[in-house]
C-alpha cells in the first residue's frame, strides 16, 4: 500500500518534471528531396541524432534548467522561395537558430528573413557576402573550400613538389565559386594553372571527354572543385584509366563507400577534406555519435563528420551565453569571440572556436577542423589536421 | 609526374571513341522514349526515373547480392517493364480516355515523375550508389584509351539496339507497333489490338530505359534524384533526331554524344551545353521534324 | 449578376478576410505573397495554352525579369517602380523575338523546346558574367516594402497584381483578340485561311505571356532580395505548367487555384516530415487521375448539372 503510494507520488513528480521541462527548438532548413537531397538530409539526420543523444541524458543544461532539444526540419527543395517561407515558418514558431540552407541560391534568399526576424542561421553556402558586414546573422557551417584550398596546395607544393595545377568543376554556382577561389589561391602560392574554367554538366555520365582536354596539359595536381560524392569516383577512375599519373584532390567531404565501390584501388591517394571521419582521430563521443547515427539512418555517411558540429556549437554557445540568449541572438553574437573549448569530436587538436575574421572581418564561421584525408584501401587516412583563423 | 606523351598523339581518335561510347547508351534511352511517344503520344517525363529504377535494380542484385551481371540486367529490364505496364494500365490509359485535352497526359507524366522521384528517395535513400567493375582493364587503340567496362557496355547496348530494330521491323508485334505509331485508327480498323499493343509498347520503352540505367550504373554512379537530368537529355535527343522515329532516336543519340565529346574537348566550360541548346533551337527552326522525323502538324 | 457573385466573394476574401486573419504572421503572409506571384506568373503559361501551346519556358522569363530588376535597381540605381515595368517589357520583348521563331512548332515539340529554353537561359545567366555576375548572383536587392508593415504591403501589392492580371487575361478572352486566340487553339490553319494573321497573333499572345513571367519573376526576386542563375529553373517552369493544368485549362482562375492548392499543400504537408514529398506527389497524381480536366472542372460539372436540372 505504502509502496504504491510512494510509487504514485514518484511517478507524479516525474510527470511534473517531464511536463515542466522547457523545450529548446532548433530548426533545420535545407534540401531534402531531389538530386541534392543528401545535403539537407545529412544536416537533419546529424541534428536529430545529437538531439536524441542529449535528450536521452535528460536534456541540455543552459543556466539552471535542462532543456529538451527539439529539431524542426523543413525541406526547401533547393528553391529560394520555399527556403525563405520555411525560414519564416521556423521563426514564427519561435525558433531563433536554424541549421542550413545548403546552397548560395537558398542562403541568399533566407538571409533577409534572418535579419528581419533577428534570428541566426548556419548555411552551408560559400558566398562571402553572406557572412561579411553589414550582414551578420549567418554563420558558415563548415570550412569553405577557398580556405581549405591554399592549405592543401601548400602542403602538396612543399611535400610532393607540385608545380602545375588544373581545376575542374561541376557547372553549378557553388562548385564554380570554389574553382574561382581555388585558382586565386593557387596563383598566390605561385603555382602554374594549366587550364582555367573547365567544367562539366550536372548529369554527365562519361567524363572522358571533359578530362581529355585537361589531362593533355600535363598537370601535376588535378583539383576537383566542389565535386559531388557521386562524381568523384568516376572522375578519378576515368582520369587514371586515361593514363593520368599525377595527384587528385578536392576540398569537399567525400564518401568512402562509393569511392571504394566505384573506383576501388584507382582512388588510392585521392585527397579530400573530412570532418572527423577517420578512427585514428575520433574521440569516444564521436564514436558514440557514429553509432547512434548509423542506428538511426541505417548507414553512416562521412558527410555527417562535418555536419555534426553545427548543433553542438549552437548548444554549447547558448550554454556559455546563458538562457537569455535563447531568444536574443545579440547575446549569442557577443559570446562568439569568447567561445573556446576542446574539440569534442577530434582528439588532441586545435580548440574549437568561431573563426572567419580573416575572410569575413568578423567571426562568422564554425571552426570545424580541416581534417585532410587520403583515401587508401577503402578507407580514409588522415594526412594532417589544419585549422582556419 | 606528368603524363605519357603518347596521350597527346591522338586527340581525334579519343574524341571518336568517347562519342561512340556515349552514343550507344544514349541510343537506348532515346529509343525507349521515342517508342512510348510514337505509340501513346505521351511525352514521358518519367523516363529518367525509370532509368534510375533500373540502375538501382542492378545495384541491389549485382552490387549487393552479387548475382551474375546478365541476370541482374534481366531483372532490371523486367521490373522496370512491369512498372511501365502498371503506369500505362492505371494511369495513362484512363486519363487518355477521359481527358478533354490531350496535354493532360503530359501533366500526368510530370506527376508520375515526381511520384517516382519521391518513391525512389524513400526506398533507396539519398546516397550515391555504384557497383564494382564487371570487367577490368584498359585497351589502347590508335592512341585512344578505352576502358574494358565501357567497351562491354558499348557492345551490350549495340546488341540491344540491333535486336530492337530487328524486332520492330521484322516481327509481327513489331509491325503492329509501327502500324499504331503511323495511324492509330487505321491500325485498329485493320484488326490490330491497339490496347494490348499500346501496353506492350509502353512496357518495352520502359524496359529499354531500365536497361540503360542498369548498364550505366556499372560504369557510373547513380542517385535517387538523377532522373530529371536524364529525361532532359532524352528530350534533346528525340528533338534532334525526330520524335517517334527509330532511326531518329539513334541519330539524336549520335549527334548529342559527339557534340558533348567535341564540345567538352575544345571548350572546357559551361558553354558547350549552351551552344548545344542554342544550336538545337536554331536547327529546329529550319527542320522542326528533326533529322529523320516526319513533318508534324 | 449571379455570374459575378463568385468572383466578388473570392475578391473580398482575398483582399479583406485573408489579410485580416493572417496580418500578424509574416510566415502566412509570405506563403500568400508567393501564391499570388506564382499564380500571376502562371497566368502567362495559361495564355499560351489558350493559343494551343504547352509552355515550359516561364521559368526562363521569370529569370529574365528577375535579373532585369536586380541589375537595374542594384547595379544601376533605378527606383523599383521604374525597373518593374522595364522587367516586364524586357521579358515581353525577348519573348516576342524568341516567339516569332519558335512558335512555328506545335504540340510536344514546342513543349520540349521551351523546356530547353529554360535550361539555356540558366546557362546564359551563368556565362554572361558581365551583366549577371555569373555564379555569384546578385544579393542585397533593395525592396520597396519597408517598415513594420512591409509584409502586409507586399501582400497587398502581390494580391492586387494578381487581380490586375486576372482581369487583364479575362478581358483578353472576352474581346476579339480572345476569339482569335481560341481559333488558333482549335484550328490554326483554318484561322489562317479566313485571313487572320496567325503568326502575328501568336507572337502577340506569347509576348504578353512572357511579360507576365517577367513581372512575376521581378517581384519575386525583389521579395527575396537575391537572384542566382538557378533561382528559376526547369522545376519552376514545370510547376507553372502544373498550376494551370491542376486548376483547369478551361478557366481563367485555373492557374490561381492550382498555385494556391499546390503551394499551400506542400506547406501544410510539412508536418509529415520525411513523407512530405511522397504524400504531396501521391495527392497530385490522384488529383490528375480523378480530375483530369482540373480542380475547377469539379465546380463546373456540378454547376452544369444543376443548371440542366433547373432548366429542364
Amino acid at each position: 500500500m505504502k509502496a504504491t503510494a510512494v510509487l504514485g507520488v514518484g511517478l507524479f513528480f516525474i510527470g511534473v518534471a517531464l511536463a515542466q521541462q522547457p523545450v529548446l527548438k532548433i530548426g533545420v532548413n535545407g534540401v531534402m528531396s531531389g538530386p541534392a537531397a543528401s545535403w539537407g538530409l545529412v544536416n537533419k539526420y546529424s541534428a536529430e541524432t545529437t538531439a536524441a543523444m542529449i535528450n536521452a541524458e535528460g536534456g541540455w543544461k543552459i543556466g539552471d534548467k535542462k532543456y529538451k532539444v527539439e529539431i524542426v526540419a523543413l525541406d526547401d527543395k533547393n528553391d529560394p522561395k520555399i527556403s525563405a517561407a520555411n525560414a519564416e515558418k521556423l521563426v514564427s514558431m519561435g525558433v531563433k537558430y536554424i541549421i542550413g540552407p545548403n546552397v548560395d541560391t537558398t542562403a541568399g534568399a533566407v538571409m533577409p528573413v534572418m535579419e528581419k526576424a533577428k534570428a541566426i542561421n548556419f548555411p552551408y553556402a560559400f558566398s562571402k557576402e553572406l557572412y561579411t558586414p553589414p550582414h551578420g546573422n549567418s554563420i558558415l557551417g563548415m570550412i569553405a573550400s577557398y580556405q581549405a584550398g591554399p592549405v592543401i596546395y601548400k602542403y602538396l607544393k612543399e611535400k610532393k613538389g607540385v608545380k602545375n595545377i588544373a581545376f575542374l568543376a561541376r557547372n553549378e554556382a557553388d562548385p564554380l565559386n570554389q574553382m574561382k577561389e581555388g585558382e586565386d589561391a593557387a596563383k598566390m602560392l605561385g603555382l602554374n594553372i594549366v587550364t582555367s574554367g573547365a567544367t562539366y554538366e550536372p548529369g554527365t555520365t562519361d567524363f572522358a571527354p571533359v578530362l581529355q582536354g585537361i589531362l593533355a596539359k600535363n598537370p601535376d595536381l588535378l583539383v576537383l572543385s566542389g565535386v559531388a560524392p557521386g562524381d568523384a569516383p568516376l572522375l578519378i577512375k576515368s582520369a587514371r584509366e586515361m593514363g593520368y599519373k599525377g595527384l587528385l584532390s578536392t576540398e569537399t567531404a567525400q564518401d568512402a563507400k562509393i569511392l571504394q565501390q566505384v573506383a576501388g584501388s584507382l582512388a588510392d591517394g585521392f585527397i579530400s577534406v573530412g570532418g572527423a571521419s577517420t578512427p585514428s582521430i575520433q574521440t569516444p563521443y564521436m564514436l558514440d555519435f557514429v553509432k547512434a547515427y548509423t542506428k538511426r539512418v541505417g548507414e553512416w555517411n562521412d558527410e555527417a563528420g562535418t555536419k555534426v558540429y553545427a548543433l553542438e556549437m549552437i548548444l554549447r554557445t547558448l550554454q556559455l551565453a546563458g538562457p537569455a540568449a535563447i531568444n536574443d541572438v545579440e547575446l549569442f553574437k557577443k559570446t562568439l569571440t569568447k567561445f573556446n573549448i576542446p574539440n569534442p569530436f577530434v582528439k588532441g587538436n586545435p580548440p574549437l572556436k568561431f573563426v572567419g575574421s580573416a575572410y569575413f572581418s568578423q567571426p562568422r564561421q564554425l571552426g570545424v577542423p580541416m581534417v585532410v584525408n587520403e583515401f587508401k584501401d577503402g578507407k580514409f587516412q588522415t594526412l594532417f589536421v589544419g585549422s582556419v583563423e | 609526374m606528368g603524363l605519357a606523351p603518347t596521350y597527346l598523339g591522338s586527340v581525334m581518335s579519343q574524341i571518336i571513341v568517347n562519342g561512340l561510347m556515349l552514343s550507344a547508351t544514349y541510343a537506348l534511352i532515346a529509343l525507349g522514349i521515342t517508342l512510348i511517344f510514337a505509340i501513346m503520344n505521351v511525352m514521358n517525363f518519367a523516363h529518367g526515373q525509370m532509368y534510375v529504377l533500373g540502375g538501382f535494380m542492378v545495384y541491389y542484385t549485382y552490387g549487393v547480392w552479387h548475382w551474375p551481371f546478365a541476370l541482374s540486367l534481366l531483372v532490371a529490364a523486367l521490373v522496370v517493364a512491369a512498372v511501365g505496364l502498371i503506369l500505362e494500365r492505371f494511369f495513362f490509359r484512363s486519363v487518355l480516355r477521359r481527358s478533354r485535352r490531350e496535354e493532360s497526359t503530359m501533366l500526368l507524366a510530370v506527376g508520375t515523375a515526381l511520384l517516382l522521384d519521391s518513391l525512389a528517395l524513400a526506398l533507396f535513400g539519398e546516397k550515391q550508389r555504384g557497383v564494382p567493375d564487371v570487367v577490368s582493364g584498359v585497351y589502347h587503340l590508335a592512341g585512344a584509351y578505352i576502358p574494358a567496362r565501357r567497351l562491354l557496355i558499348f557492345a551490350i547496348a549495340a546488341v540491344l539496339t540491333t535486336a530492337f530494330i530487328v524486332f520492330i521491323n521484322y516481327t509481327r508485334p513489331g509491325r503492329a507497333l509501327r502500324a499504331i505509331a503511323q495511324d492509330r485508327e487505321t491500325a485498329a480498323l485493320q484488326g490490330v489490338d491497339v490496347t494490348r499493343y499500346s501496353a506492350l509498347g509502353f512496357g518495352l520503352g520502359a524496359a529499354l530505359s531500365g536497361l540503360a540505367g542498369g548498364l550505366l550504373i556499372s560504369t557510373d554512379a547513380i542517385n535517387s534524384g538523377a532522373g530529371n537530368l536524364i529525361s532532359i537529355k532524352a528530350f534533346i535527343m528525340i528533338m534532334i533526331g525526330g520524335a517517334g522515329v527509330v532511326s531518329g532516336a539513334i541519330a539524336g543519340a549520335l549527334v548529342l554524344a559527339f557534340s558533348e565529346a567535341i564540345g567538352y574537348y575544345f571548350i572546357p566550360g559551361s558553354l558547350p551545353y549552351l551552344l548545344i541548346l542554342t544550336g538545337l533551337i536554331v536547327f529546329l527552326l529550319f527542320r522542326p521534324q528533326g533529322i529523320m522525323g516526319r513533318r508534324w502538324g | 449578376m449571379n455570374r459575378l457573385l463568385g468572383p466578388l466573394i473570392g475578391l473580398a476574401l482575398y483582399l479583406g478576410i485573408v489579410p485580416l486573419l493572417i496580418h500578424g504572421s509574416s510566415y502566412w503572409l509570405t506563403v500568400f505573397i508567393n501564391i499570388s506571384l506564382l499564380a500571376f506568373t502562371s497566368l502567362g503559361v495559361w495564355l499560351t495554352f489558350y493559343i494551343g501551346r504547352i509552355n515550359i519556358a516561364q521559368g526562363a522569363f521569370a529569370l529574365i525579369g528577375g535579373y532585369a530588376v536586380a541589375v537595374l535597381t542594384t547595379l544601376h540605381g533605378w527606383p523599383f517602380w521604374l525597373a518593374l515595368p522595364m522587367a516586364g517589357l524586357v521579358a515581353g520583348l525577348v519573348g516576342g523575338v524568341v516567339g516569332s521563331t519558335i512558335l512555328r512548332l506545335r504540340g510536344v515539340y514546342f513543349a520540349m523546346l521551351t523546356l530547353c529554353l529554360t535550361e539555356a537561359t540558366r546557362l546564359l545567366a551563368l556565362n554572361w558574367t558581365g551583366v549577371t555576375q555569373g555564379a555569384s548572383g546578385i544579393i542585397g536587392i533593395p525592396t520597396p516594402f519597408g517598415g513594420d508593415s512591409s509584409y502586409l504591403q507586399a501582400y497587398f501589392f502581390s494580391a492586387l497584381l494578381l487581380l490586375a492580371g486576372l482581369l487583364a487575361i479575362w478581358r483578353i478572352t472576352q474581346c476579339r483578340m480572345g476569339r482569335v486566340f481560341r481559333a488558333l487553339q482549335a484550328h490554326e490553319d483554318l484561322a489562317a485561311s479566313i485571313g487572320i494573321n496567325v503568326a502575328q497573333y501568336r507572337v502577340l499572345a506569347f509576348s504578353i505571356a512572357c511579360a507576365f513571367g517577367g513581372l512575376g519573376g521581378a517581384v519575386l526576386t525583389v521579395f527575396l532580395q537575391s537572384i542566382y542563375p538557378t533561382s528559376f529553373n526547369v522545376t519552376n517552369s514545370t510547376d507553372f505548367m502544373l498550376y494551370c493544368f491542376l486548376g483547369g485549362l478551361q478557366f481563367v482562375l485555373g492557374p490561381a487555384v492550382g498555385a494556391l492548392v499546390l503551394f499551400l499543400g506542400f506547406q501544410l504537408l510539412s508536418a509529415l516530415g520525411s513523407y512530405q514529398a511522397l504524400v504531396y506527389a501521391i495527392l497530385m497524381v490522384l488529383a490528375m487521375l480523378l480530375l483530369p480536366n482540373g480542380l475547377l472542372s469539379l465546380r463546373f460539372s456540378v454547376r452544369q448539372k444543376s443548371m440542366r436540372e433547373g432548366q429542364v
